[in-house]
């Protein structure tokens, strides 16, 4: 547990959890920081922002403030959940094809790298386009199945070498049962890792739900930051000079994401004593999949 | 010899993964998927329309096996079926067009991140603890998080209709004949430079974080402590010792970002309606025009299987050890 102590006294770590504590609290007490119905119309039509309406309306009269906080719950649930998804599959297929090797490696290996190679953006948009207006739960599912690929390589190679360490050994010795070996000698020495994949694995989620929803592949009645994003597009905001309709989600959006990169970033710190000479900041890099998870 | 056939062997299984996938998606529709695709564009249901679309997802009077056998055949021959909306344009025309301006545009601003990236990375590394070391390696991790869909808006919003220096949309001007003159081409760049300048900002920083990694790692090499124990100048230390070394593994990251990017310009696209694939991508997903979409994946497939091929014959020639592997 000393991670979490660690992770409290790294200010960049502080800064990230601060930022996502507020998202989540704002997530919580929604129906407390606004009066207004994110669905009803309570305005004329993309009025500017003014004491009554703190971030102005959209074209069809909804609050923007309220739709901002109540949307905050779908990014957060789309995010973890997914994120959860992922490092699920993710650290348990690595732990398995590390550990067990053989044929059960190869063949996880060799499905791993296959969907390592397919782009993971043009996928799940045929995906998307095939389900049709997807819910967020649905987006959360099929990232959790498109996604886990990457989480699984870094795992297995950390397996690799820790089963060859001689508490491992020892455990075999003992006659332990394999699963007993993985669940408790070899997880708990794969926290940072796990941790540094679920994180990066919520940002991705975060990122790719709010994408696809802009690309008008989401369910249109969802109060989401996507469909926030997609409706203001829709509703030509910017060329009418309604920027809060758009600008709005957009903020919120960077904000969540800057937080959580921050907090990936100094759990890589505290994992890594050496890091501040590099190493794996560069599989955080990874992490947050360059190119892939760039949407 | 073998390393090479059994990477090829291994990205031709995972081509025809992505194709299985395409043939499988709409036999798992609910009802007669022709005839929901047909429904869904909004277009009539013309008896010709109808057999050609249905040659494209291979469905004819024939058992399964055969249909996915026949399927694959098209595919491999170039053949992608042809688009509902444009009826009867075929999807590889279509994306043809489209990817020329990709092409110009991700191309450019790929290359161009890289280099900046790379510098950037090489300086910070150099300087690791100093100011100039933070505020590259935050400024990195910041844009390496933010999506890109938020970082075009606020382009689009700043410098296309606040500020009003550059086009909000379209590749050119539409008034002016494409051409090889002054006036089309300047044009052309003064449309290119927002989605450029975009598509840089959400690249560079990965860039810039891996090459000041791997830097890093290598400072301490005996090598480098070697160089300047001779006394060498720090500059060529750092340059022909160090950064030489390092940009190997970013080698390998260019070429994934150059295969992904095809996709990762999609937003970028969308948001300044700029005429590439990703946009032909997003019109095709409004239109529901199944055909398209499901080019555009065995496209952005193949570019991604190129590019990882790309990496494996570099390092092939890079590191000797692998040509007795």
């Amino acid at each position: 547990m000393t991670i979490f102590r660690q992770l409290l006294s790294n200010k960049k770590a502080m800064v990230g959890i601060t930022i996502l504590l507020i998202v989540v609290l704002v997530a919580i007490f929604a129906p407390f920081l606004t009066e207004y119905s994110p669905v009803k119309r309570v305005g004329r039509p993309h009025q500017a922002p003014s004491w009554e309406h703190w971030l102005g309306t959209t074209r069809l009269g909804h609050d923007v403030f309220a739709r901002l906080v109540y949307g905050a719950r779908v990014s957060l649930a789309v995010g973890f959940g997914a994120g959860l998804a992922i490092t699920l599959i993710g650290t348990v297929l690595g732990i398995i094809a590390g550990y067990k090797g053989g044929v059960v490696d190869e063949v996880i290996n060799f499905f791993t790298n296959m969907v390592l190679v397919v782009p993971n953006l043009p996928l799940l948009l045929v995906l998307a386009a095939f389900i049709g207006q997807a819910s967020p739960l649905v987006i959360a599912v099929i990232l959790g199945l498109t996604s886990w690929a990457w989480g699984v390589r870094v795992t297995r190679s950390e397996t690799l070498s820790i089963r060859q360490r001689d508490y491992v050994k020892s455990a075999e010795m003992l006659g332990e049962p394999s699963w007993r070996i993985m669940a408790f000698e070899i997880f708990p020495n794969l926290i940072s890792i796990v941790g540094i994949n679920f994180i990066g694995s919520v940002i991705f989620a975060v990122i790719t739900e709010a994408t696809l929803e802009f690309l008008g592949l989401g369910d249109p009645n969802t109060v989401s930051w996507g469909i926030m994003l997609y409706n203001a597009q829709n509703a030509s905001a910017l060329s009418v000079g309604a920027w809060w309709d758009l600008l709005a989600p957009c903020f919120a959006l960077a904000v969540l994401g800057l937080g959580l990169a921050l907090i990936n970033f100094a759990i890589d710190e505290i994992a890594n004593p050496r890091l501040r000479t590099g190493g794996m900041l560069n599989r955080w890099t990874r992490m947050v999949r360059i190119g892939e998870g760039k949407l | 010899m073998t390393f090479l056939l059994r990477r090829l062997a291994f990205y031709l299984a995972a081509f025809i993964a992505a194709a299985t996938v395409n043939f499988f998606l709409p036999r798992l529709m609910p009802g007669d998927p022709i005839q929901i695709m047909f429904a869904s564009a909004g277009s009539e249901l013309s008896l010709e329309n109808l057999n050609a679309l249905k040659l494209t997802f291979g469905f004819i009077d024939a058992p399964l096996g055969e249909q996915y056998l026949r399927y694959l055949q098209s595919v491999f021959t170039g053949d992608l079926g042809r688009s509902i909306k444009y009826f009867p344009l075929p999807v590889t025309e279509l994306l043809g067009r489209a990817l020329v301006w990709t092409l110009g545009l991700v191309g450019i601003a790929t290359l161009f991140s890289f280099c900046l990236g790379t510098f950037l990375g090489v300086m910070a590394a150099w300087r690791r603890g100093t100011i100039f070391d933070s505020i590259v390696s935050l400024t990195a991790i910041f844009s390496s998080s933010v999506p890109a869909v938020v970082v075009s808006l606020i382009m689009l919003f700043l410098f296309g209709y606040q500020l009003g220096w550059f086009p909000n949309g379209y590749a050119a001007d539409p008034l002016l004949d494409p051409g090889f003159n002054w006036t089309y081409i300047s044009s052309v760049l003064h449309h290119g430079t927002l989605p450029m300048l975009t598509m840089v900002i959400v690249l560079t920083g990965g860039f810039a974080v891996t090459m000041r990694n791997n830097m890093i790692n290598l400072l301490g090499e005996d090598y480098i402590v070697m160089g300047r124990a001779k006394g060498l100048a720090d500059n060529r230390v750092m340059l022909w010792y160090a950064a030489r070394n390092a940009l190997l593994p970013t080698v390998s990251s260019l070429a994934i970002a150059l295969g992904t990017v095809l996709g990762g310009s999609l937003v970028t696209e969308v948001v300044f309606n700029y005429p590439g694939l990703g946009n032909t991508l997003y019109q095709a997903i409004i239109a529901r025009d199944y055909p398209v979409i499901q080019g555009q994946l065995l496209i952005m497939t193949a570019a991604m299987l190129i590019a990882n091929f790309a990496v494996d014959l570099s390092y092939v020639l890079l590191d000797p050890r692998l040509k007795k592997a």
